[in-house]
C-alpha cells in the first residue's frame, strides 16, 4: 500500500482532475503543526482533522471553491516554524492557515504572519501570550488558554474538598505555563501546594521526584504537561505507592492515556475547554467521519478544534471570497459561531472567549463528562480527602 | 530524613542504575573492539522493547496464560532477534566505514538511529503514543515505612545484574572472549593470528545489542509503558556512563551506570527544581573528566607512538 | 605551450563549473514537485561521484589550488547571481541566509574538528550562546547591531573557554563527552532558569545598520518591491566569504600546518616542540567564535530564540554535516550545508514521513562514499608543483 500522503496527492491530482471539469475555482489554505518528533501524535491528529474539514467541503456541491490544503511540519522547533511559516506566508497563493500545536513555535511564527499579512487560527498552542501579547490582526485562536482551563480546576477540585496538592509539571512552555496559573488559581481558591516539581519532557524515571511526593503525602498530584510523560507518572506512582487522586491537564484527554495505562487510568481526572465534542451533534459527525476516513492516528485532544478552525477559516472564504484581507476582517468579526467545539466568539484580541471548560474523569476506559459519571452520583469514589 | 526513605531512594537509584549499566556495557564493547561511538544504541534498545512487546500480544493471541511463560517467551524473542540486528549493522554499516575517520561511523549509526526511530514511530500502529507494556512479574510488595519493595523490581534488579556478570565471565573466561579481548587491545596483530577479525566484531555487537534488548524489555516490565524516543536519553546517558566509568572496562560501564543514576537521584533530591538534575548531573560528568580524563577506572594502555 | 596559456586552459572549466553549481542551486531552490526534487539530488551526486572519478575533478582540484583568487571571485559573483536572481522570494531568500549561516557555524566546527581535531558536540549551543546575547543586546541595549553581532561571536569564545581545561586534559570519546554534557546542560539550564525567558524564548528585534532597517521590504519603484531578507541573505554571504576566507588563509598558514600536526599525532606534535595546548584553545575559541556570529545573526533574521533550537539533536545536526561533506574541506562542508538544510524541507511533500528518507538517503551517500561528499585532499606545501 502506498504511503498516506501519497494516496492523498493522488487524490488530490484526481479531485483536481474532477475540479477542472466543474471548475470551481481551486483555494489553498495551509495546515502547520508538528509532524515528526515527540509531539507528533497530536500534529498529525491535527492534520488528519484538517484533512477531513477540506475534504467534506470538497465533497459538498454546494461550495463555491475547490479546496487545496498545504500541510507543512514545523517539528515544534521556533526556527523550523518560522521557516515553513515563511514559506506559507510568502506563498501569495495561499488564503489562510490552521497552525500550530506547540506554544514556542507560535510565539516565535505570529510576527511572520502579521508581516505577510496572512489570516491564521492557532488550533492547538495555549500560552496566552500567543493572542495577548500582540494586536496583530492575522492572529486568531479557536482553542482556550491556559488561564480558563486552571480557574475552573481549581475551583472544582476544591470544591471536592481537597486541601494538599503536589505539582508535576514539564519545563516546557506548556508545563511551566499550567504550573504557574494553577498554583495562582489554587491558592485563591484555598488550595495548598505541598511542593512543586519541575521535569524535563524526554525524562523516562521519575522514581526520586515521586519517593519525595510520597513522603509530602498530597491528596491530589496535579500534572501539566501532555500523554506521553504523563502515563508515565501516572504508572510510576503506582509502582511507588503514592495513593493521590491523578489531576492532568487538556493534554492528557486522548485515548492514548488511556490506552498506555489500561485500567490505572481510572479516576484521573482533566479539564479541556470546549464543549464536550460526543455532546454536539456536529461532534459526533466529527468523530464518525473521523473514523471512517481509516486515518493510521486518533484525532487527540484538539483533533476536533483543528476541524473547527479550518471549518471557520472556509466559511469566512465562501462568505467573501479568496481574499487575504477580506477573509481576515471577515475572521475578526466572528461571532456566535457555530462549531464542533461549541460556539466560537472572538474578543479583541482575536481569542475565542469561550465560557465553557468541560470536567473529564476516566471511567471503565474512557473519558466521561464529570457530570455524567458515577463518581459525580457517588456510585464510585475517588481517593478521598 | 527517616531510613525506610532513604532506601527507597537507594532501591531507585538501584534500579535506574542496573538499566545505565546494561546500556553502558554495550558502548564500553563497541569501542573496545572498533574504537567507535555507536550513537543507535538507545535505539536498538527501544527497538528490543517493542520486539519483546509484538512478541507479549502474539504469544497472548496463540493462548499462552502463564505470566512466567510469556516472561521468558518475550525475552527469548527480544535477545536474539535484537542480538541479529546488531551484528547486522555492524556488518552493512559500521564495517564499510573501516577505512574512514571513526568519528564517521557516529553519522551513519545516529541516522541508523533515526531510522529505527521514526520507523517504529510511523509503522507500529499508532506507535507516535506510548503504548502500555504489560505487567508480567508479579507486583507484591513489602512496605517498611515509606520504603516499598516490589517483587518485579527486585527480579528486574537481579536479571540485569545477572546479564551484567554473565557478559563479564564470557568476556574473560571464554575463548570468544579472549578473541575480543585480542581484538580489542591491537585488532592488527590479533589478525595477523589468524582470527577472523569481522567475526569477532560481529559477535560483539551482537552481545552488546543483546544486553540492550535485554535493558528494553526490562525498562518495559518496569515502567510498564514504553514509547519511540524512550532510547533518546538512555542512550546518551548509556554513553556518558560508559565514558566516565572508564572506556573498555566492564566494571567502569558499571560503576559509571550507577554513578550517574546516583547523581540524578541526588540532584532530584537536593535541587528545590528538580529539573535541575540533569544540570547538576552532567556538570558533575565535566568536572570528573577534568579531575580523571581517562574515566574513573583508567584505560590501562600505553599510547602507543 | 607556456605556462601561463595552459594555466588559463585549466581555468575555464573551473568557471564553468561554478556556473554550473549555482544553476543548481537556483533550479534546487525552485523546485517543487517530488520527482523534481528526486532527480536533481539524484543528478548532483551521479555529477559527484563521476567528478571524483574522472580527470575533471582532478583538473579542477588543480584549477583551484592554482589560481586561487580569480575564482573565488568567481564564486561570490555566482552567488551573487543566484541570490538577486530571488530578490523578490522571501522564502528562498531565508532559506538561502540560513545555509549561509549553518555554512558559517560548520566551517568553525571544521577548525575545531577537522584542523584541530577538537571534537564538539556542542555547537548549537554556541550558536545559541550567540542567538540569545543578540536577543539580550539588541532589546536592552542601544549597541549599534554589527558590535552585538560581534559581541554574540566574542561571548560564544568566551563561554568555550570555561571547557578548554576539561578538553585540554582530554582526548578522543572523553573529550566528546564532554561537550555532549555541555550541550545538555545547556539547554536544561535556558528551560529551567527564567531570566532568559525560560522555556518560552525570547523575541528579537530585527538588524538595523547605518539607520538601515533590515526588517524593512525594500521599495523599487512603484510595482518592485524586494524582500527584506535580501539584506540578510547579503550580509550572511559577506560573512560566509570572510569566514571561508579566513579558514583557507588558516588553512594554508603554519598556524594551519600546527593544527594538523596536533590533530594526526598529539604526541609526535608534542615531542616535536609544538604547543599542543596553544594550538587546541586556538581551533577551539575560533571555531566558537564563528558559531556564535553566526548564531546571532540567524537569531536576528528569524526574530526568534528558545532552548528546543538549541538541543544536542541540533548539535548533531551540525556535526553530521561537516562529516558529510568531507573532515576538514570547507568547500564540501558548504555542499553539506545546503543539502542537510535545503533537502528535508523540499522532503515536506512527504510530511511525516520525511525524516526518515533523509535519513535513509545519508546512510546511502556514506555508504558510497564513506570519506565524505568531498574529503580534504592531501596538504600541497607549493601550490602547482609537480604538475608539469
Amino acid at each position: 500500500m502506498l504511503p498516506r500522503p501519497l494516496r492523498a496527492a493522488l487524490c488530490c491530482a484526481l479531485l483536481l482532475v474532477a475540479g477542472a471539469a466543474s471548475a470551481k475555482q481551486a483555494v489553498k489554505l495551509v495546515f502547520i503543526g508538528p509532524l515528526t518528533g515527540g509531539v507528533s501524535a497530536n500534529g498529525l491528529g491535527g492534520r488528519n482533522a484538517t484533512d477531513l474539514a477540506v475534504r467534506l467541503r470538497n465533497a459538498d456541491a454546494k461550495a463555491k471553491y475547490q479546496y487545496e490544503l498545504v500541510s507543512l511540519d514545523d517539528e515544534c522547533k521556533p526556527n523550523i516554524g518560522v521557516q515553513v511559516a515563511t514559506k506559507a506566508a510568502a506563498d501569495r497563493s495561499i488564503v489562510a492557515g490552521v497552525t500550530h500545536y506547540c506554544s514556542t513555535v507560535a510565539m516565535a511564527t505570529v510576527d511572520v504572519y502579521h508581516k505577510f499579512g496572512l489570516p491564521m487560527v492557532v488550533w492547538g498552542a495555549v500560552l496566552p501570550d500567543i493572542t495577548y501579547a500582540n494586536d496583530y490582526p492575522e492572529v486568531h485562536r479557536v482553542n482556550g488558554t491556559m488561564i480558563n482551563q486552571n480557574e475552573t480546576a481549581a475551583r472544582f477540585m476544591t470544591g471536592l474538598k481537597y486541601q494538599r496538592w503536589a505539582v508535576i509539571h514539564d519545563t516546557t512552555d506548556y508545563g511551566k505555563g499550567h504550573n504557574k496559573y494553577f498554583s495562582e488559581y489554587l491558592a485563591r481558591n484555598g488550595g495548598r501546594i505541598l511542593g512543586t516539581f519541575g521535569v524535563t519532557a524526554d525524562q523516562q524515571d521519575f522514581s526520586a521526584e515521586l519517593t519525595k511526593i510520597k513522603d509530602l503525602r498530597p491528596e491530589v498530584v496535579y500534572f501539566g504537561g501532555i500523554t506521553p510523560l504523563g502515563v508515565r507518572i501516572r504508572t510510576q506512582m503506582d509502582k511507588l505507592g503514592v495513593k493521590a487522586v491523578f489531576q492532568g491537564t487538556s493534554g492528557i484527554v486522548s485515548d492514548a492515556y488511556i490506552e498506555g495505562l489500561g485500567p490505572l487510568a481510572e479516576g484521573s481526572l482533566a479539564f479541556r475547554e470546549g464543549a464536550p465534542i460526543e455532546k454536539l451533534p456536529g461532534g459526533k459527525f466529527f468523530l464518525e467521519q473521523y473514523n471512517a476516513q481509516k486515518y493510521n492516528d486518533p484525532p487527540e485532544a484538539y483533533g476536533a478544534f483543528a476541524f473547527a478552525a479550518a471549518n471557520l477559516v472556509m466559511d469566512a472564504i465562501e462568505k467573501v471570497g479568496p481574499d487575504r484581507k477580506k477573509v481576515r476582517s471577515e475572521l475578526n468579526r466572528t461571532r456566535d459561531y457555530q462549531s464542533v467545539v461549541g460556539t466560537i466568539t472572538f474578543d479583541d484580541h482575536r481569542q475565542n472567549a469561550v465560557p465553557l471548560i468541560t470536567k473529564f474523569v476516566v471511567q471503565d476506559g474512557k473519558w466521561i463528562v464529570w457530570e455524567d459519571s458515577d463518581y459525580a452520583k457517588g456510585k464510585r469514589k475517588l481517593v478521598q480527602p | 530524613m527517616d531510613v525506610s526513605l532513604l532506601g527507597q531512594y537507594v532501591l531507585n537509584g538501584l534500579m535506574l542504575g542496573t538499566i545505565y549499566a546494561m546500556v553502558a556495557v554495550g558502548f564500553t564493547l563497541f569501542f573496545g573492539v572498533l574504537d567507535v561511538i555507536k550513537f543507535s544504541h538507545g535505539d536498538v534498545l527501544m527497538v528490543g522493547a517493542f520486539t519483546g512487546l509484538v512478541a507479549y500480544l502474539g504469544l497472548s493471541a496463540l493462548g499462552v496464560q502463564s505470566n512466567a511463560l510469556l516472561s521468558l517467551g518475550v525475552m527469548l524473542t527480544a535477545v536474539p532477534l535484537i542480538a541479529l540486528l546488531g551484528a547486522a549493522m555492524a556488518r552493512w554499516l559500521v564495517l564499510p566505514l573501516r577505512g574512514s575517520p571513526p568519528i564517521n561511523v557516529l553519522l551513519i549509526t545516529l541516522m541508523a538511529g533515526t531510522v529505527l526511530r521514526e520507523a517504529i514511530r510511523l509503522f507500529y500502529p499508532a506507535g507516535a503514543n506510548p503504548k502500555p507494556f504489560p505487567r508480567l512479574l508479579p507486583t507484591d510488595a513489602v512496605s517498611f515505612g515509606a520504603l516499598t519493595l516490589r517483587f518485579d523490581s527486585a527480579i528486574l534488579i537481579a536479571l540485569g545484574l545477572a546479564s551484567i556478570v554473565a557478559v563479564h565471565l564470557l568476556v574473560t573466561r571464554t575463548r570468544l572472549g579472549l578473541a575480543i579481548r585480542a581484538v580489542a587491545q591491537d585488532s592488527e596483530t590479533a589478525q595477523v593470528m589468524g582470527m577472523n577479525f569481522q567475526r569477532v566484531v560481529l559477535v560483539t555487537f551482537a552481545i552488546g545489542s543483546a544486553l540492550a534488548a535485554l535493558a528494553g524489555v526490562t525498562a518495559g516490565l518496569y515502567y510498564n509503558e514504553i514509547n519511540f524516543g524512550m532510547g533518546l536519553l538512555l542512550g546518551v546517558i548509556g554513553f556518558s556512563a560508559a565514558v566516565v566509568g572508564g572506556l573498555g572496562n566492564l566494571y567502569g560501564a558499571i560503576l559509571g551506570g550507577f554513578l550517574f543514576a546516583g547523581l540524578q537521584t541526588l540532584g532530584a533530591v537536593w535541587f528545590a527544581v528538580p529539573a535541575y538534575k540533569d544540570v547538576f548531573a552532567f556538570a558533575v560528568v565535566i568536572l570528573v573528566m577534568t579531575w580523571r580524563p581517562t574515566g574513573l577506572i583508567a584505560e590501562q594502555q600505553a599510547e602507543r607512538v | 605551450m607556456n605556462a601561463l596559456a595552459s594555466q588559463r586552459a585549466v581555468l575555464w572549466p573551473a568557471f564553468a563549473a561554478t556556473a554550473a553549481i549555482a544553476g543548481f542551486a537556483y533550479l534546487f531552490l525552485r523546485v517543487e514537485a517530488q520527482w523534481e526534487v528526486v532527480a536533481l539530488t539524484a543528478g548532483a551526486l551521479v555529477a559527484l561521484l563521476a567528478l571524483g572519478r574522472t580527470r575533471l575533478g582532478a583538473a579542477l582540484g588543480a584549477a583551484w589550488s592554482a589560481r586561487p583568487a580569480p575564482l573565488a571571485w568567481g564564486a561570490l559573483l555566482a552567488a551573487s547571481v543566484v541570490v538577486a536572481l530571488f530578490a523578490e522570494d522571501h522564502f528562498a531568500l531565508l532559506m538561502i541566509a540560513t545555509v549561509l549561516l549553518y555554512g558559517v557555524a560548520c566551517l568553525g566546527l571544521t577548525i575545531q574538528f577537522g584542523y584541530a581535531g577538537v571534537v564538539n558536540f556542542s555547537g548549537a549551543a554556541f550558536f545559541g550562546v550567540g542567538g540569545y546575547t543578540a536577543a539580550v543586546l539588541a532589546t536592552h541595549t542601544a549597541l549599534p547591531h554589527l558590535l552585538v553581532v560581534a559581541a554574540g561571536g566574542v561571548l560564544a569564545g568566551a563561554i568555550g573557554s570555561l571547557l578548554v581545561l576539561p578538553l585540554l586534559r582530554t582526548r578522543g570519546h572523553y573529550a566528546a563527552l564532554i561537550t555532549v554534557a555541555f550541550a545538555i546542560l545547556f539547554k536544561t539550564f535556558l528551560e529551567v532558569n527564567d531570566a532568559l525567558g525560560g522555556p518560552q524564548g525570547l523575541k528579537v528585534p530585527g538588524m538595523r545598520m547605518l539607520g538601515w532597517s533590515f526588517n524593512d521590504n525594500i521599495a523599487l519603484g512603484e510595482n518592485t518591491e524586494l524582500s527584506f531578507y535580501l539584506s540578510y541573505a547579503v550580509f550572511s554571504l559577506l560573512l560566509l566569504a570572510g569566514a571561508l576566507l579566513l579558514v583557507r588563509r588558516l588553512e594554508r598558514s603554519w598556524l594551519g600546518l600546527s593544527l594538523d600536526a596536533v590533530r594526526i599525532d598529539e604526541t609526535a606534535a608534542s615531542v616535536f616542540g609544538f604547543e599542543v595546548a596553544r594550538w587546541k584553545i586556538l581551533a577551539f575559541t575560533l571555531g566558537n567564535v564563528l558559531a556564535g556570529t553566526a548564531g546571532a545573526v540567524y537569531a536576528m533574521m528569524t526574530g526568534f530564540v528558545a532552548p528546543a533550537s538549541f538541543t544536542l539533536a541540533e548539535s548533531l545536526i551540525l556535526v553530521s554535516i561537516v562529516i558529510l561533506g568531507g573532515l576538514g574541506n570547507p568547500v564540501g562542508v558548504l555542499a553539506a550545508t545546503a543539502l542537510v538544510v535545503v533537502l528535508p524541507e523540499k522532503l515536506q511533500v512527504i510530511q511525516e514521513y520525511r525524516f526518515l528518507l533523509f535519513s535513509g538517503f545519508v546512510i546511502l551517500v556514506l555508504l558510497f562514499r564513506p570519506e565524505g561528499l568531498l574529503p580534504r585532499k592531501l596538504r600541497q606545501y607549493l601550490p602547482g608543483w609537480g604538475r608539469a
